[in-house]
């Protein structure tokens, strides 16, 4: 197996020695050295539950590895009878009669072999299958908790990672295996041939496998900081590959080649350590397989003393360098190289972390119990997850438009209005503006109903140390109304939003949507209330359809041509191939995956949609269309960052973040009470 | 169109570490090859007293490895007849154990830190390459990709002056096995080579059908990464919509996914099983035909039992080619990984010179026939420009007309195929490398950051401002403020900062500015600011950083008009060149702005020209 080890090669180590020889070449090279560590006991549980679980395949592979026994057996004792009942003794039939049933014996141990790999993939594949299993939910869960730091490395999990790890699993399991049968095997063919051969050959042997028994934990310590150096020097790379350009560009060629050669000698460093507890390792495994053979050999005096045949030694030396020898080396190769880089390796792949299933934590979010109690009491049972969460919103879209504000309406004399503070007047909604005729008529000024979100003197900072980047901030939008957010760069536009859409949670004060919490207290987010586009417009591999419907799997065709036609996707779509066509990211300008996503949005049945910033990349034309046809969806409650100030001259109100204050005031109002406003509107004009 | 069968898709190109490369097998080009062979010759010659000192002792050991058989079976021999003598041969055949127990274990040593030593050499080699070349052709190599060949694939390139070395010696034991035999009894050894060839077939069919389930395994896991990237490029949607189970169910059930990819590994494990089993068996199979032979020679008297101790040790030796061709195998793989690690190294050098600028020069920039090529289209043509020195010169035209080719350009981030850029005079070709980025800065829409920390991020570069620098920097780029709000301020982690695009964006334009020479480049690198900030920066760029040329690209008529000349592109040509206010008479000119134009710049992409996939 020369070339063909390209993937399969570390778990070699059937017990005979052509399968070792590839093993023996890669175990003296140290990214391949070291040992199974103090593991950590969760690994090992978890372990437990996952061969519990596939008992039957134990089973299978303990019956085929009894089979590699019978065939170890088989090949020392028929070699030694050969010799004795048959050459020796003149009979030569005999003595071919016996290395026939040793050679059958061999066949059968091919058999046997095959019967392992079948087993065994029966128990390494599954093993993959749950480590990717890991490393993708492990991925989105702390992708999901910080999008900003979305980190790639969880690919080199998925796939580097879980096949070293599927490698060296394998490796391990049939190593250990191999060696425990064969080594009972070839002891019961010792046994057989001459009791007395036992307590010669075995002290050597346990005394080779005690010292490299000893090894195994500084290995393992060795051979993790050498993985870590890797890992730390391919980060490095990988970031200096991203921002190569700006490196160039800084000449800071000096600064990251210096830093680049300390990672590559710290490396270097590590591995001529490794190096050294291979030689170590090989010491050990040559105590064990070859200082039986040398025991054997003083001893022959006192075992022929004891009436041991000339058959009898042949016999045991086979056992010794034929089966055991081969058998120690795989086993010791595994558990140096592969064990210890199994157990790094399953230590990335710890947890499996739950990921919030789209259904449940919608319907314990979306009616909260703990929120304003007419409110809940008001509400309809939400029954089962899945099925009763979606409904009502469902009604909302196709029913009336305001039905949403209407449901609530019925709670609302349980929800205290707020109180606007001083600072922040909560200006009473204007009728909607010449400019900006919002279609569908929010509901009516009167309508008593709970505001469609709701800021109480919320305060958020990014660090106990840091400013706030909002606070103590109060704001109440109401049910249908279009909201614009402006404000200076960095200034929290984005974690409002983010709060709004219950993805962070206030360091103080609370954040509601149609009066219940935007964010429950185990942390979920009421998706069936809003929907929140962000700048980074998300398409993935699949249809357009899909693409469309990711915010509503189930919209109906006639909901589709409705949201394409409300945002004009027509021409986008058709000049991708249509509604079947299959996009990905790679193949869409930033301008074309936001167009997708609004559309995805206008799809969503949340009444309360938030686009931060969801426009940026399309022209101001193209903008006003898309935000007036969300703003026309039927039900809409529109937040709006806004960047450029043509969406704050439509909304209905504009909210003015900056950094200290906040006010709240339709346009032409805000423009005669706020210097800042008129900045930004004047430059916003011109630009 | 239709959709194309899900395999057939190719994934995107991943930003991150690049999956393992289906079927990466033997370069095609035998260019490539000797690149990487004299690469490895030259990383074996770096370490060539170790490498010599690894073939020593490994052929020491297989030669104690040869003698012991024989020297066993002879002491076997005596004790057997109660000889005397078999005491001395006893104590050589013990030594010979001991000697190669002992060397084995120099020689793991010695391989171990010669694969370090090479490795390491290796990287170094393509570090300082890499470093030289322009961000152009580096950026041909996507950055998990570039990663994995500095690491994973120099580290298997690093084994193959080590596993050469121990090649050579692992000859011996095969070649030393049938010679003895042949020397033992000409029978024995027949025998067993008639069951050679049977052997090598094993060994080949087991090599062709192996490696195709393994490429096929690998497609399905880089279409299973080529989603797992899309998903987290797209985490804020998803982290907003909830949908992390359903991105979870979409990734790993495909298709292709879980399933064929069980399905693709149970094939390989069958066909690993059966070549395991195949050689497996062929060994003692053989060994049991030289005992058969070698019995019957021994009823006939013609061998003692010794002798046919020693001879099935020797079948044994010499049917553990498998060491060979292990070995051989990392060589092959080795030489492969080189081949891309070599790649590195290969990146044509950004030419640079001696010269220095003249002091206290304005900072007036020339170009001089500027052409580039790309595919043999010409993306800048014949560009002739002067602008002169502390001008405010603004670069307009649709996207695709060259604009940041032109940035890149003047501030030599990208050498002309053809024409001179001179900047005071001087060309950029000529000039000191450490002399043009201190003179020449740049900015970026997308700025990639480097430093542990915000503060060290905006120090980034040849020189190191110190903290106050790195504060007022901060402050004209507008991004004091939000810094500020870090959990740490200026020493909060890059890691630990939750930057938007705009934030990014303003420690980009603050590194530049606290870096700030004769020429500064802003690339499009005030897109992300709103309008106010954007004013205020602006005015600290005349009034608070060294005051010098700028060249900004744009979209905004804002800068067009507030800029002293415009630089009007055009499909890779000047179209115009003049005050805006004189350009805005034409019209074609005045449809720049009129409906800024969507972004149809594809995604982020990190270097002026996206990567290529990589070979």
């Amino acid at each position: 197996m020369t070339a063909a080890e390209t993937e399969t090669d570390t778990h070699t180590g059937t017990g005979t020695e052509t399968v070792a020889g590839p093993v023996e070449a890669r175990a003296a090279a140290p990214a391949a050295t070291e040992p199974a560590g103090p593991e950590a006991p969760g690994v090992a549980a978890q372990g437990r539950r996952f061969l519990w679980r596939r008992r039957r395949v134990l089973v299978a592979l303990g019956g085929w590895s009894l089979l590699e026994a019978a065939h170890t057996f088989l090949s020392g004792y028929g070699v030694a009878k050969a010799l004795d009942d048959g050459f020796l003794a003149g009979r030569t039939g005999t003595g071919l009669l016996w290395l026939a049933v040793a050679a059958a014996g061999t066949l059968l141990g091919g058999l046997a072999v095959r019967g392992v790999f079948t087993a065994l993939a029966g128990l390494v594949e599954p093993f993959r299958d749950g480590l990717v299993r890991r490393a993708v939910s492990g991925a989105l869960a702390a992708a999901i908790a910080d999008p900003a730091r979305a980190d790639n490395s969880a690919v080199s999990r998925l796939t580097h990672q879980s096949e070293i790890a599927r490698d060296s699993f394998a490796g391990l399991v049939l190593t250990a295996r191999s060696f425990v049968f064969t080594g009972v095997g070839a002891l019961v063919g010792l046994a057989s041939l001459d009791p007395a051969l036992l307590p010669v050959v075995l002290p050597p042997l346990l005394l080779g496998l005690a010292l490299f028994l000893s090894t195994l934990a500084p290995m393992a310590a060795a051979q993790r900081a050498f993985l870590d150096a890797d890992e730390a020097l391919s980060d490095r790379v990988g970031a200096v590959g991203a921002g190569f350009r700006d490196v160039v560009a800084c000449g800071g060629q000096g600064v990251i080649g210096a830093e680049l050669d300390r990672l590559i000698a710290a490396e270097a460093r590590l591995a001529r350590r490794l190096a050294r507890w291979a030689g170590v390792r090989t010491l050990a495994l040559g105590a064990a397989g070859r200082l039986p053979v040398v025991a054997l050999l003083l001893a022959i005096p006192w075992l022929l003393r004891g009436g041991a045949t000339a058959g009898a030694l042949l016999g045991a030396l086979t056992y010794l360098l034929q089966a055991l020898l081969p058998a120690l080396h795989a086993l010791m190769t595994a558990f140096g190289a592969a064990g210890s880089r199994l157990l790094v390796v399953l230590e990335r792949f710890r947890a499996d972390p739950a990921l919030p299933d789209s259904a449940a934590p919608e319907a314990a979010s979306a009616f909260p119990d703990p929120g304003p109690p007419g409110a809940a009491s008001a509400l309809p049972d939400p029954g089962p997850p899945g099925a009763a969460s979606a409904a009502p919103d469902r009604v909302a879209l196709g029913a009336a438009p305001p039905l949403p504000a209407r449901v609530l309406s019925e709670s609302a004399p349980a929800v205290p209005e707020p109180t606007a503070p001083e600072a922040v007047p909560v200006c009473p909604r204007p009728g909607p503006p010449g400019a900006a005729p919002a279609p569908t008529g929010p509901a009516a000024p009167e309508d008593p109903g709970p505001p469609a979100a709701e800021l109480r003197g919320v305060t958020f900072a990014y660090g106990p140390g840091a400013r706030p980047v909002l606070d103590r901030l109060d704001l109440t939008v109401r049910p249908g109304e279009w909201l614009a957010v402006v404000g200076p760069s960095g200034i929290g536009k984005s974690t409002l939003t983010a709060l709004l859409a219950g993805l962070l949670a206030p360091d103080r004060g609370t954040v509601t949507l149609g009066g219940a919490l935007a964010r429950d207290p185990s942390g979920r987010a009421p998706l069936q209330r809003r929907t929140l586009l962000p700048q980074q417009a998300y398409v993935f591999s699949g249809t357009v359809r899909e693409n469309l419907r990711y915010l509503s799997p189930d919209a109906s065709a006639a909901d589709l041509r409705r949201a394409v036609a409300a945002l004009e996707l027509d021409p986008l779509i058709d000049r991708l191939g249509g509604l079947e066509a299959t996009v990905g990211p790679e193949r869409l300008s930033a301008g074309e995956r936001q167009r997708l996503a609004l559309g995805r949005a206008h799809l969503s049945r949340a009444p309360l949609l938030l686009l931060d910033e969801a426009t940026c990349h399309l022209d101001p034309d193209t903008e006003e269309r898309a935000e007036r046809a969300l703003a026309a969806r039927p039900g809409t409650t529109l937040v709006v960052v806004a960047h450029r100030i043509s969406s704050a001259l439509r909304a209905d109100r504009v909210l003015l973040l900056d950094g200290d204050r906040a006010l709240c005031a339709p346009h032409d109002e805000l423009l005669a009470r706020s210097a800042l406003y008129r900045d930004l509107a004047g430059l916003w004009e011109t630009g | 169109m239709t959709s194309p069968p899900p395999t057939a898709t190719p994934v995107a190109r991943p930003p991150g570490p690049a999956p393992e490369k289906p079927g990466d097998g033997p370069g095609k080009d035998p260019e490539d090859r000797s690149a990487a062979d004299r690469l490895l010759w030259r990383a074996a010659r770096h370490s060539g007293g170790r490498g010599a000192a690894i073939l020593v002792c490994s052929v020491a050991s297989a030669l104690a490895a040869l003698a012991e058989p024989a020297v066993l079976g002879r002491a076997l021999d005596l004790l057997l007849g109660h000889d005397p003598a078999a005491g001395r041969l006893v104590l050589l055949c013990t030594a010979l154990i001991v000697a190669e127990v002992v060397l084995d274990a120099v020689v793991a040593l010695l391989t171990g830190t010669t694969n370090a030593r090479s490795t390491a050499w290796l990287r170094g080699r393509a570090v300082t390459r890499l470093l030289a070349a322009s961000p152009e052709h580096a950026a041909r190599f996507a950055p998990g990709d570039l990663a994995t060949r500095l690491t994973a694939n120099a580290t298997e390139a690093g084994t193959v002056p080590a596993s050469a070395a121990a090649g050579l010696a692992a000859l011996l034991p095969p070649l030393g096995g049938v010679a003895a035999l042949l020397l033992i009894d000409a029978w024995t050894a027949a025998a067993f080579l008639a069951g050679v060839p049977l052997l090598l077939l094993l060994l080949r069919a087991f090599a062709r059908s192996s490696t195709e389930s393994v490429s096929r395994y690998q497609r399905v896991q880089s279409a299973m990464a080529g989603r797992l990237l899309e998903t987290l490029a797209g985490a804020h949607t998803v982290a907003a919509a909830g949908t992390a189970a359903r991105e979870r169910h979409r990734i790993l059930t495909g298709p292709p996914g879980l399933p064929e990819l069980a399905a693709e590994g149970r094939a390989m494990w069958l066909v690993y099983g059966r070549a395991v089993a195949h050689s497996g068996v062929l060994m003692p199979v053989l060994v049991c035909v030289v005992l058969a032979v070698g019995g019957i020679r021994l009823a006939q008297g013609a061998l003692g039992v010794g002798e046919l101790v020693a001879a099935s040790r020797y079948a044994a030796l010499a049917a553990g080619v498998g060491a060979v061709s292990g070995l051989l195998g990392a060589v092959v793989r080795g030489r492969a990984a080189a081949r891309r690690t070599a790649e590195v190294p290969a990146l044509p050098p950004l030419p640079h010179g001696r010269a220095l600028l003249p002091p206290g020069g304005p900072g007036a920039l020339e170009l001089r026939g500027v052409t580039v090529e790309r595919a043999g289209t010409a993306v800048l043509a014949d560009v002739d420009l002067t602008l002169p020195g502390g001008a405010t010169v603004a670069v307009v035209g649709r996207s695709g007309a060259g604009k940041s080719l032109l940035a890149a350009v003047a501030g030599r981030l990208l050498a002309p195929d053809r024409g001179r850029v001179l900047l005071d005079g001087v060309d950029l070709a000529a000039l000191d490398p450490a002399e043009l980025r201190r003179e020449v800065g740049h900015a970026f829409a997308r700025p990639a950051l480097f430093g542990a920390t915000v503060g060290a991020a905006v120090a980034f570069g040849a020189a190191s401002p110190d903290d106050g620098a790195v504060r007022s920097a901060g402050r004209a780029a507008g991004a004091d403020g939000f810094v500020q709000r870090l959990p740490g301020g200026y020493r909060t982690p890059v890691a630990d900062a939750p930057l938007s695009g705009g934030e990014r964006q303003r420690l980009g334009l603050a590194r530049a500015f606290a870096h700030a020479g004769r020429l500064l480049v802003l690339d499009d690198a005030m897109s992300s600011l709103d309008t106010v900030t954007q004013r205020e920066v602006e005015r600290a760029l005349t009034q608070q950083v060294r005051p010098g040329t700028r060249l900004l690209v744009t979209h905004r008529l804002s800068r067009a008009a507030g800029a002293d000349l415009v630089v009007w592109l055009d499909r890779g040509r000047v179209r115009a060149t003049g005050p805006h206010h004189e350009l805005w008479r034409d019209p074609g000119y005045r449809a720049l702005f009129a409906v800024p134009e969507p972004d149809t710049e594809p995604a982020p992409a990190a270097a002026p020209v996206p990567p290529e996939a990589d070979r």
